[in-house]
This record gives structure tokens, sequence and C-alpha cells, in this order.
């Protein structure tokens, strides 16, 4: 019996929680301490991976001169394979713990995930997070790959989340599903009643940008690799040189995006891959700031993809909340 | 006018490398846009039948790399030869059935890609060692400052139609245009490694996957609007890429046939002409083709 025919028998399937060992990164560099920026001119990437400090959710995407800053502490495993598991298997939300050196026992969240060879952004309290050494040892809770929120429309896809954390976000499902672990877990939820297909989930975001600056993580799986925004730096003097877009380019602003923050991409299909399809919407959360690099810029991990008439987003550029310490407990 | 180089300053390096097999892993499928699994040939090895000139969709192929696929054994000397490696560079085959015969590079792909005449790559197999006489990367034209060249053998240049127009702009023949929505899989890499793919030309499936672009041939110039190649690849308006597709049908989603990059700079810089003769086929390989 294959597990789909399982559970069409037993109803929806309960989700399995793993536990994940990963290692706090050091960042690493190739023998030349030189990245190119977009302009051509050559700079030393700080703040790509390991351990950040000072940055925080809710802080600007472009706040530090720094390269795809993260707002916490990355985590890898030794072991390439056992690295794109842990990226691939925690959610954002999941819990973390730290196993050795001086913050041993200290709480953490997954926060995002980044791509390539695979990395998992924890968040900590920031005392917790400057006690914290390259190369000690957390636990993750890994939680959400193949969960469904009772009443998710049918059409609609969720990714990269735990279940838990799905209150906390601006996530409205149209009918009873409250998006607890009980409802996913026992089948309680109604979400295979009739006509929950016609009625559209509601995301509230910062910003919704066209898929057009979408830049590195298109083409590759969205359960293991964020998505780069090309986002011009903000004002004909913001960090990174002279603004990216010119205003005909329709391009939206991007000054006010912070880290925490859900942002929708219009026309991107992220089910299989991520790429261009007319007609869909995915949301992701900002994980990490900007990059000076081509092709680069603050990154998303999506959540939610569907056809944009099922997974219906607005947009508040001013009031926008995403995801906040005080929702993690990380204060 | 033909446009000035400073072709006559480059180093020209003799390179090695060799036929590189398909690789695969032992859980064979991937995922199309519509969650079909797939297991298609076409990347790696010697993909026969297709040639510039030819369409690049159409075929039950995922990243169908034309011809043979070369690379070197020892990672540092292979990231040289793909960096230096140019377009429209000369290859030699030196073992094999083959020995003696020459093709043309017409592209990257994380494999250097060479075009044979059929018969030829017919003879070829995985380990057939090939000589590359690279020449090509550090082309400038001093006519033309805002315009970034890379990846572009000088006789390449040199046989394309177009040039220095009396505006001072490049003039530059492109088979296609394509959108920045079309920008798929590539984007912020380097600009001297694998290619752009271009999503949007998935033939045969939906409408709402296409772009306009299940036309294009391998070999096609085309341009890549809002498209800074420059200094690695990334979105920017106002911006230009001229490519030439070296790879061809995908379904891998986000993925698609895909330009190496030659040409790169503000839109201004460039006149483009459209001209559904812009293709490698017609000025470098008149050994294949139709």
């Amino acid at each position: 019996m294959t597990p789909a025919e399982a559970g069409s028998q037993a109803g929806p399937l309960r989700l399995v929680t793993v536990s994940l060992l990963g290692a706090v990164e050091h960042p690493a560099l190739d023998g030349s301490p030189y990245r190119i920026d977009r302009d051509g001119r050559p700079y030393v990437p700080a703040g790509d991976g390991g351990i950040v400090l000072g940055l925080e959710l809710g802080d600007s995407v472009f706040a530090l001169d720094a390269d795809h800053a993260a707002p916490g502490a990355c985590l890898v495993h030794a072991d390439p394979a056992a690295r794109h598991a842990l990226a691939a298997y925690a959610c954002v939300g999941n819990e973390v713990r730290v196993r050795t050196g001086a913050a041993a026992g200290a709480r953490g969240a997954v926060l995002g995930k980044r791509g390539e060879e695979g990395r998992v952004i924890a968040g900590f309290a920031p005392a917790d997070l400057a006690r914290l050494r390259p190369g000690d040892e957390v636990s993750v809770r890994a939680r959400g790959q193949g969960w469904r929120p009772p009443g998710l429309p049918p059409e609609v896809a969720v990714m990269n989340l735990d279940p838990g954390i799905l209150p906390a976000l601006p996530i409205s499902l149209p009918e009873a599903g409250t998006g607890t672990e009980a409802g996913a877990g026992t089948g309680v939820g109604t979400g295979t009643g009739a006509g929950t297909g016609t009625e559209a989930v509601t995301v509230g975001v910062r910003v919704t940008v066209p898929s057009r600056l979408a830049g590195n993580g298109i083409g590759r799986p969205a359960a293991a690799w964020d998505l780069d925004l090309q986002l011009p730096p903000p004002g004909p003097d913001g960090a990174g040189g002279p603004a990216l877009s010119d205003p005909a380019s329709g391009d939206p602003a991007s000054s006010g995006i912070a880290l925490g923050d859900l942002v929708a991409v219009s026309d991107l299909d992220v089910r299989y891959n991520m790429g261009y399809r007319r007609g869909w919407m995915t949301v992701g959360i900002v994980v990490h700031g900007a990059s000076p690099q081509p092709g680069h810029g603050p990154g998303i991990t999506p959540l939610l993809t569907g056809p944009a008439a099922a997974l219906r987003v607005h947009a508040d550029a001013a009031g926008h909340v995403g995801l906040t310490a005080a929702a993690l407990r990380l204060q | 006018m033909k446009v000035t180089t400073n072709a006559d300053r480059l180093a020209r390096q003799v390179l090695a490398g060799e036929v590189w097999p398909p690789l695969a892993d032992r859980h064979a499928y991937r995922v199309g846009p519509d969650g079909q699994p797939f297991l298609l040939p076409g990347m790696g090895g010697v993909t026969l039948g297709v040639h510039c000139g030819d369409p690049a969709t159409g075929y039950a192929s995922d990243h169908l790399e034309p011809g043979a696929s070369i690379r070197h054994r020892d990672p540092g000397a292979n990231m040289a030869l793909q960096f230096l490696t140019c377009v429209g560079n000369q290859v030699l085959v030196v073992s094999g059935p083959a020995a003696g015969a020459t093709g043309h590079v017409i592209g990257q792909h994380a494999y250097v890609l060479a075009d044979f005449a059929e018969g030829d790559a017919a003879d070829l197999a995985t380990g057939d060692a090939v000589t590359v006489l690279a020449v090509g990367q550090g082309l400038a034209l001093p006519d033309h400052p805002e315009v970034v060249v890379k990846n572009c053998d000088p006789g390449l240049l040199a046989a394309m139609p177009g040039g220095t127009r009396p505006d001072g702009r490049l003039e530059v023949h492109v088979a296609a245009r394509v959108p920045a929505e079309a920008i798929g899989a590539g984007a912020g890499m380097a600009s001297e490694y694998a290619n752009t793919d271009l999503m949007g030309a998935y033939a045969g499936l939906g409408q709402d996957l296409s772009l306009g672009l299940e036309g294009l041939r391998i070999g096609d110039l085309v341009a890549l609007a809002d498209s800074d190649h420059r200094y690695g690849r990334g979105y920017r308006p106002g911006y230009l890429t001229i490519g030439v597709i070296s790879t061809g049908q995908c379904l891998m989603f986000g993925h698609g046939p895909g330009p190496s990059t030659l040409l790169s700079g503000p839109a201004s810089a460039f006149c483009l002409v459209d001209d559904l003769d812009a293709n490698l086929a017609r000025w470098l390989h008149p050994e294949v083709g139709p």
C-alpha cells in the first residue's frame, strides 16, 4: 500500500516530526576575498552565513552594508547530503535548541532557509545569539513538510511552514480551519468540505513584486532553496550604489521591506521548482538581507503558492506585520 | 562599418578536455512544470541529430546539449576550460575514431558545448580527447566603451552582421527578443559559466507557461531585455544582453533553452535589427545545419 492509498482510507496523513542536527556555520570564502558587485566593483562579502549579530526581525533588508546577512545563526551539516536534508525538512517556526557550547540549552526558532548547499537560518534571543560560536551543535525539531492546513483551497500548496506558527502570520483560511496541529493531525479539520475550493486563502503582505525581479533561486526547489528578489536599493543614495530601478520600469518601491515580512511574487509557481506561470501567486517570508551581487538580493523562503484567484494577497506597505521575535518567543 | 576590436592583442591558449558522460543518480526522475515525473536524455555525452539552425525545442529531452559536452578531469583546470572557452572557438578531436575532426564551440553549460558535423559527431564517444583553441576573453570594443564582451571569439564578432553605426550605436542582428519574465535558472551566476535558462518555451504545454519562445533555434542570437550580464547576471531595467542559444528543450520547471552571454550594456548603446537569419549556422558552421 502506498502512502497515498493509506491516506485515502484513513483521512489526512499524520505529520512526522524529525529531530535533525545542525552545526552553527562558519563563513567560508574562496582564495580571493573579493566578489564583484552589480556595478563591477570588488567587495569583501561580510555577513554571508555564520552568526550575524545586531540584525533582527523587523529590521530593513537594507539595514546593513552586507551580503545576504540573516538575523541569527546559519546551521549546516558537514555531510553534503545531510545538509540538504537539514535544509529541506526544516520549516519556518520549528523549534531549535543549542546542545553544546556556551549557549547550550538556549531555545530558538527556524526563521528561514537558504539554498544551493543548504542553510537553515535560526533566530535566538540576542543574549543567546551572542553566546553562540561556529561549530556549536543545534538540534532542529523539523515538522511541517507534507502538512496542509484545514480549509486551504485545494489549488494552493503550502510548504516550509511549521503548523504551530500559522496563527502568528497574517494568513486567513476561508473557513473554520485554525491551522492548529490538532486539526492537521486528527482529521478534525473541515478542509475537505464541499465548496472550500471556491474560496480563497487571503494573506497580508508588505508588497507584491513582479516575477521579473526573481533572481537566484529561480528554477530551483522551493523546499530547499530561497528566492532572491532583485530589489533596487532605496533612494538615489541608497546602500549599494545607484538605484537599480528606473521609474519607468514600474517596479515596486523596496525601501520598507523588513526581515520577517511576507512578500508576494506574481506570476510565480513554486510547487515543482520555482518558475514563471501566468496568473499564479507565491507568498514567502523575507529571511535575509540585500546583496551587492547581480542577480541576488533580499531572499524569501516560499510558504504558499497557487492560482491568484485562490491565493489572494493584500499589500500594506506601511502597516504590514510579518513574523516577529515576540511571536517566536525569542525575546 | 565592422566594429573595431582589440583582437590582435588577445592571448590564444591551447586547452584540453574530453567528452564527458551524462550524469544521473539512482533516483532517476525529475519533475516538470505540472508535477509530471520525467526521465529524459540530452545533457552530457554526445547528442546527435541537433545542430545550429535546428529547432531548440520540440524534443523528448531535458537540458538538451547539441553535439559534444566537454569537461576537464581536474577541477581547477575544468574551471579554466569553462571560463576561457568562447563561442566560436575551434575544437579539434585528438583521440578515437573521430580524431582530426573539427567543430566549434556554441556555448557553455557547465560543460563546454561543441557542435560537429553529424558524421563526425556520430564517431565521438565519452572519453574522447579534444583540444580547444581558446581566444576571446578580454575582447573589447574601443568605440563602444559601455558594451562588455563575454565569451566571444573575435572571428565570430567579425562574421556577425552589424557593427558600428554612424550614430555611434552597436548594431546587432537578433533572431528573437526575450522579455525579462523569461529569465530562469542561471540568474545570479557568473556570465562566463553555464548559461541563462529561458522559461516560456515549454513546447506543447499550457498557455499559462508560454512567453512566446517556442520558436527558438539552436545558435540563434537573442536579445534579453532588462538584463545586465557585465559582472554576473542580473535584472537591470534599461540594460540589454545579447546571447546565443546554446542549449535546447527542457521539461524541468524554471529551466529552458539557454543563451550563453556575448554582449551586455545599456540598451541605448545598441541598435537591434530583427533578423531570422541571425544564427551561428550562418556564419561559423557551414559543415552543419540544414
